[in-house]
Parts: structure tokens; sequence; C-alpha cells
């Protein structure tokens, strides 16, 4: 599984903003058709990481591949037609909208004179409802606002719009975070369709250990912007896991602090 | 597992949903409301319009809605709602722009100006030669502007306007509020300071915040072997001239003017009679009041006798048609020697409103004329309006875009909605709504001054709101927008009608209206985004 090229490697990727070093040489390498659990405490530089691989903000210095290849992005859009689909903590969705408007959102069918060009919303309510049931949602109504889905069904339809869109590179941003426990499940469920897909890398952002544990192939742990552990679900135990995301402080001695 | 525990799994999401039928779709659409309040007024400016002591169930037999009611009230409504489409949609992609109001009356005054002066480019630069003065180079100069070339101009001006505003307010990051409050004021003071400085001859000192004696463009034509004259100036031709126009009239038209003069001439000559005889019946009755208050009894009794009899007043003949007559109908149906401006300021729907006239017997005054000509153009250019602003916003990409820049800013410009551009076009747009609306106004009237569009930009955010707009963005339809111009275009009218109450109740009802609107609005989408 892992003798392939990575679908995305990053390099000594440093990030600053003025003075104040957000990322400070990071390296990772996610395979196709793997989960790569990314993890770390409040601050650690998660979704600054997530962003500079999705072209919001551009890396002050290092290097990024998508599938061997060095890539500078300059606007969202760039990374996306790169391949990389991101799904970020609020989802980018406009919830006063319908379901498939959000769908095709920016990337609407349309015939016709460029903006003004008529939607396609037969069309488009079709591909809707098909895209969600490959990854296990069953809609309706195509016209509900997306306001009107549970949190679950709002990360699967940011979820499905990404891979129809060619996402071969699909990153999550504490896809659970905001969610209960049945949603939670539905969600990881969603991930676990993709990852069954095979071509897809995702990068999973989580607070949650046992989610990861679930679910990842593999982990990398971020702390005060670098990198301060990594390696497969195999080679690292369940206490490992849990200091690590904590930032390396022992939880021993977190336990100690609490009973004094 | 107890025996009693349902198999989950039979359930699926779609089951949650209520099935609705078409009468429960529609009563959730966020029409419904300003719908109800406009059948409402139309209701009340119907039948209060009625006059007192006649009794009717048909709303259109009163003033409101009578003929020249119609006309009157309509464009009122259209004016109003050519400013409220822009400023819904731009309401809409979650900004505003308080210069609307501002923008009509540069527009206008723009637009008069040039027509009454021509448009000249001038560049000033320094002189030294006797002291220091400011020169002005003329580059170019065109007189006797067309209106198109009028309105274009002033376009290039209002739009550039536009573009700036909403350049500045993205690339700021300033609200669009205080941007557009600081070109509300700065519009207006232009437009004061540029009727002194060019609204003037040579010799003057200081222009006037008026611009009137222009001629009434709209109506100008060309008369056969007279060449382009007014249309009121051509019905007042000498006698022979007027024959003369007439000669050139093919016979058919001659034959169907005939027909219509003459059932006009009737029509007055039979309302004559009837008028006559009411006067007379009161007259009788007047006396008949004297007769028993002075208590002359026998006064009274021939007076009730003539009285049961019934008035007899002879028929008026009606006048006949004469050439003359045939003279001047014949020059009110020659066309327009100026398409643009009759487009903008002339009257639509003339062959309905002539066929309501002569053979629907309805659109009559109380001479027995033609009530209304038609509706006046700025309706049809409202409805054109309204029409393509539909299919952009709930038809098109740039209608989604509009959509999610308002719904949420961050997510359209994660999926690549060029939210910037989306929000400056629609600042150029309320600025095109602001022009064409100063354009009908100043073709309509032929002419225009600096207060012209006061409050405007207001009572468009108003219309907005009372239709379904949702102030903080992304929420609201043209169709929405339609109903809440009509609801605060003929509210006035409406309760100027209602017997007892002061007139200007009406701005009551709309503030109590606008602020339930509003209410109804927020929760509706707070319903939808369920943080209720
Ligand atoms: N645009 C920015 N300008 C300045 N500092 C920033 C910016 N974005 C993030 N930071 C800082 O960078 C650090 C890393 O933030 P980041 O959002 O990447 O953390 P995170 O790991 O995603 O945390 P969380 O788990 O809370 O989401 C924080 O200290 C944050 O304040
Ligand atoms: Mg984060």
């Amino acid at each position: 599984m892992s003798v392939q090229r990575p679908s995305i490697e990053v390099r000594n990727l440093v990030k600053r903003f003025g003075s104040f070093t957000a990322l400070n040489g990071i390296d990772l390498d996610v395979y196709p058709g793997e989960v790569h659990a990314l993890l770390g405490d409040n601050g650690a530089g998660k979704s600054t990481l997530i962003k500079a691989l999705s072209g919001v903000h551009p890396p002050t210095s290092g290097e990024i591949k998508v599938d061997g290849e060095i890539v500078q992005f300059q606007s969202p859009r760039e990374a996306s037609d790169a391949g990389i689909g991101t799904v970020y903590q609020d989802l980018a969705l406009n919830p006063l909208a319908s379901v498939t408007r959000n769908f095709f959102l920016g990337r609407e069918i349309k015939k016709g004179l460029g903006p003004f060009g008529l939607l396609q919303m037969k069309e488009m309510n079709a591909i809707t409802i098909a895209e969600m049931k490959k990854i296990g949602i069953h809609i309706s109504n195509p016209d509900q606002p997306v306001g009107t889905m549970s949190g679950g069904q709002r990360q699967t339809l940011a979820i499905a719009r990404a891979i129809y869109f060619g996402a071969k590179i699909l990153i999550l941003d504490e896809p659970t975070s905001a969610l209960g426990q049945k949603q939670q499940m539905e969600v990881l469920k969603t991930i676990r369709t993709v990852q069954k897909l095979g071509n897809i890398a995702i990068i999973l952002i989580t607070h949650n250990e046992i989610h990861a544990q679930l679910i990842a192939d593999r982990f990398t742990f971020l702390s005060l912007g670098e990198v301060i552990g990594r390696g497969t679900a195999q080679e690292l135990e369940g206490d490992e896991i849990k200091k690590l995301m904590a930032g390396g402080a022992e939880l021993g001695n977190l336990k100690a602090e609490l009973a004094a | 597992m107890s025996s009693d525990t349902l198999n989950p799994a039979k359930r699926n999401e779609a089951d949650r949903h209520r099935q609705k039928n078409w009468f429960q779709t529609m009563l959730d659409r966020p029409e419904i409301g300003p719908l109800g309040v406009m059948l409402l007024l139309f209701g009340m400016l119907g039948y209060f319009s009625i006059p007192e002591g006649q009794f009717s169930l048909n709303p259109f037999s009163g003033e409101g809605f009578n003929a020249l009611g119609i006309r009157n009230n309509f464009r009122v409504i259209a004016q109003l709602g050519i400013v409220a489409l822009g400023a819904g949609m731009l309401i809409i992609s979650g900004e505003f722009d308080l210069s609307v109001g501002s923008m009509i009356g540069f527009a206008g005054g723009c637009m008069a100006m040039i027509l009454k002066w021509g448009f000249a480019v001038i560049i000033p630069y320094p002189s030294f030669a006797d002291g220091f003065t400011i020169e002005g180079f003329r580059l170019f100069e065109i007189q006797n502007v067309s209106p198109l070339t009028a309105i274009l101009i002033t376009l290039c001006l209002t739009l550039s306007f536009g573009w700036f505003q909403g350049w500045f307010i993205v690339k700021s990051g300033i609200s669009s509020f205080i941007v557009t409050l600081g070109g509300l004021f700065f519009l207006r003071g232009l437009t004061e300071v540029s009727y002194r400085a060019f609204n003037k001859k040579e010799d003057q000192t200081a222009g006037s915040t008026t611009v009137t004696d222009l001629p009434d463009i709209k109506n100008i034509i060309e008369v056969p072997g007279l060449g382009e004259m007014e249309r009121e100036a051509a019905k007042s031709l000498p006698n022979n001239q007027l024959l003369e126009v007439l000669k050139t009239a093919p016979e058919s038209t001659v034959a169907k003017l005939t027909e219509q003069l003459s059932y006009a001439n009737e029509k007055v000559a039979a309302t004559k009679t009837v008028l006559q005889e009411s006067r007379m019946t009161q007259t009788l009755q007047r006396s008949l009041d004297n007769a028993i208050q002075s208590g002359n009894e026998a006064m009274q009794k021939m007076l009730q006798a003539k009285i049961d009899a019934g008035v007899q007043v002879p028929e008026v003949k009606a006048k006949a048609v004469t050439d003359f007559d045939l003279a001047k109908a014949y020059i009110d149906t020659l066309p327009t020697a100026r398409p643009v401006a009759e487009f903008f300021g002339g009257d639509i729907l003339k062959p309905l409103f002539d066929w309501l006239y002569y053979t629907a017997d309805w659109n009559v005054n109380n001479f027995g004329n033609q009530f209304a000509p038609g509706l006046y153009a700025c309706v049809m250019i409202w409805l054109i309006m309204a029409f393509f602003c539909y299919i952009v916003l709930s038809k098109t990409q740039a209608g989604n875009w509009i959509y999610s820049t308002g719904g949420n800013l961050s997510a359209a410009r994660a999926n690549g909605v060029p939210t910037n551009r989306v929000k400056i076009s629609l600042f150029v747009f309320t600025a095109f709504c602001a022009t064409m609306f100063a354009a009908c106004q100043v073709f309509e009237v032929n002419t225009a001054d600096t207060a012209k569009g006061n409050l405007k930009e207001l009572e468009a955010i108003a219309a907005a709101v009372i239709g379904g707009v949702v102030l903080t963005g992304g929420f609201g339809t043209i169709l929405g927008i339609l109903l809440g111009t009509v609801i605060f275009g003929i509210a006035k009218e409406a309760f100027f009608y209602i017997p007892g109450v002061d007139g200007s109740f009406y701005r009551v009802f709309l503030g109590a209206v606008l602020v339930s609107a509003a209410l109804t609005n927020e929760n509706i989408r707070k319903r939808i985004i369920g943080s209720a």
C-alpha cells in the first residue's frame, strides 16, 4: 500500500504572520487511499497548515508537491483545480440556499452567456442526489435549504462536493467537532466510504483521539508549529497518541496536578 | 433486543420531511405576507374611493381604480419599483446603497442640462497672462444633444460613480452604509453646484436650480410639409395649415378618426344631457326645500308634482365633426420623431386604453371624454427590468453568486465566487436603476431640479424589506420586492380615501408594516439556518 508515491508531499514548510511563526518547517506525506490524521493542541497550527495547502495563505517558504510536481497556489481556486478539496471547519456552505445550489456553488452548470448563463437546475439536482447517495446520504428534496440539514448531512454534502469536483486530496478540518454522537458516526462512515474508493488521500484534523484511532492509517502530531511525532496506526499505542496530542506534556503530570 | 423496538433502518432521513401539498407549500413562501397586505390595500383603495352615498361591489368604480387612478398610482409604484429592484438585489448581496436618491437628482440634472445647453469637455488650466486665472480648453463640444446621447453621457458618469463606490467599499472594507452615506451628501452637493455653475447663459452669474422650458421632446413630431415641431404647436397651427396637414392623411385614417370623434362628441353630448337633468332636479329640490321652510303649501305641491313627473331637458345635440377637429386628431396620431424620449417619458398601452373608451365604455371622465390615454412608460421599464432581474437572480449563475455573496461571504469566496466583482456590479446596477428613474422623470415632465429623488434610497430599502428581503443578505426574491413596492407605492393613496382618517396615517401604517416585515423575515431566516 505504501510503496506508492504520496499524493501530496510537504517539505520544510514555514508560515509566518508578521513576527509570529505559525508553522516552523513542517514535513508531511499523504498517500492515496489513506486517512492521515493531523493532531495537535489548540493553536498548534493545524488549520494554518491546511490553509497553506489549500491556497488560502501562501506559505512563507518551503515546498509543496502534488503528485510529484511542485505547486505554488495563489488562490483556493488554483488549489482546487490541482485536486485539493478542502472542507473547512465552517464548511463553506450558504445555509440559506438549497442543497443543489450549494453543491454547485461557484461551479454551476449553465448554458449561455458567462455568468448570465441559465442554470441547468434539473441536471444539477439529479447529480446532487446521486453524488450524495454514493457516500451514503439520501436526500429527498434538493431544494431544501442547507440550514435545515443536520450537521452530519452538511459535512457529507461538503465532502461529496469536493469529491465530485475532482478532489484527489481531501482535507477535513475537524469534521466531527460540532456534532452529536450519532452524526459523528455518520461522518466517520462517510470518511470510511471515501477511503475505500482507494484513490483519494484524506487529511483529517481532529481533537478526538478515539475517532483518529478508529479511522486513521497514519498520524502526524503538531505542537507550536512543529512536528513532534509521526507514525502508522500499528506503530503508535493508545497512550502515546494521547500524550502527543496534548503537545507532548505528560498526562501523568496533569493527573498529579489535578489531584493536588 | 426487546420485542417492541421498532426497526430503525426502515425510516430514512427523507421520511422526516412532512409531505406538503401545494397549498401548504404556498403558505410557506415568504411572499405570502406581503401579498396579503397588498390585497388589503387594493381593497381599501378600491372601496373607500367610491363616492359617499354610492354603493358598488365593483372596486373599479371609485377614483382609486378608475382609468386615471390606475395611470397615476402605477406611475408612483413603477418609479419606486425601478430603484427598489437595484436596492433589493444589492441588499441580497449583503450591501446597501444610500446614494440612490442623490444619484437620481444628479442624473436628472445631468440629462436635463445636457439637453438644454449641450455638452462640452473642458480641460481647465492655469493662466498667468493676465494675473492668475483658470482658463478652460474646449476639447470638444456638442450642441443639440439627442435624448439617447444625453442618457448615454449621463450613464457614463453615474455608472462610473457606482463602480467607484463599490470598488472603494470592497477594497477598503469600510461598511457600505458609511461610504454611500458619503455618496448621498457628495452627489447632492455636486448636483447643486453643477446647477449653479452650468445651468445659465454665458452672461448670467449664477445658474438656476431648476431646468425649465425644455421642449416636450417626446412629443416632437414630423408634420408633413412643415418639418419637426411639438405636437401642441402643430395643433394650434392656423386653420389653413391644419387643412393642408389633413390632406396628407390616408383616407382610412380619416374615416376611423371621423368615427372616433363622432363617438366622442355623442358621448360628451349625452353626458351633458344627464348632467343638465340632474342640475335641474337639484334646482327643483332646492326650491322645494325653500318652500317647505317658508310654509308656502301651494308652491310645495306644485314643485313636488314637477319632481315626481321627472324633469325633461332637451337632449344636447352632439357637436359636428369639423375638418379642424380631424386635423388635430390626425396630428395626435403622428408618431414621435424622438423615440428614445417617448420610450422613457411617453405613454404605453394606448390601444388598450382607446379600446376601453371607444368599445368597453369604461375609460370615461365626468365630461364624457376619454379619461386616461394610457399608462406611463416607466411602468413598462419597471416591468422589463423586473423580468430581467428575476431571470438573473433565480435562474442564472450570477444569481447564485449574488445569493451566496450575501448568505455566506467566506463560503462564496472559498468556492471561487468572485464576490468583489458581484458586489461592484450590483453597485453599478443601482446607479443604473437611479439613472433609469431619472430618465423617466425628465422625459415625462421635461423639467429637473436639484431636489429630485430625495429620500428615494430609504423608500427603496423599505420596499425591499417589506417584500421579504433580509437586511443581512442572502435572502429575498424579485417577486417579493415587487409586492413590497406596490404596498409602499399604494399605501398613501389607500389611506387618503378612508373617511374620517387623517391621510398621514399611511406613514404610521408603513412604519408598522416595515418593522413587522423585518421581524417576520428575520424569523424565517432563523428558522432556516436553525438558530431560532
Ligand atoms: N491570519 C492569522 N494572522 C495571525 N495569526 C494567525 C492567523 N491565523 C492563525 N494564526 C495564529 O497561528 C496559530 C495557529 O493557529 P491555527 O488556527 O492553525 O491553530 P489550530 O491548530 O487549527 O487550532 P485549533 O485546534 O484551535 O483549531 C495560532 O496562534 C493563531 O493565533
Ligand atoms: Mg483549527
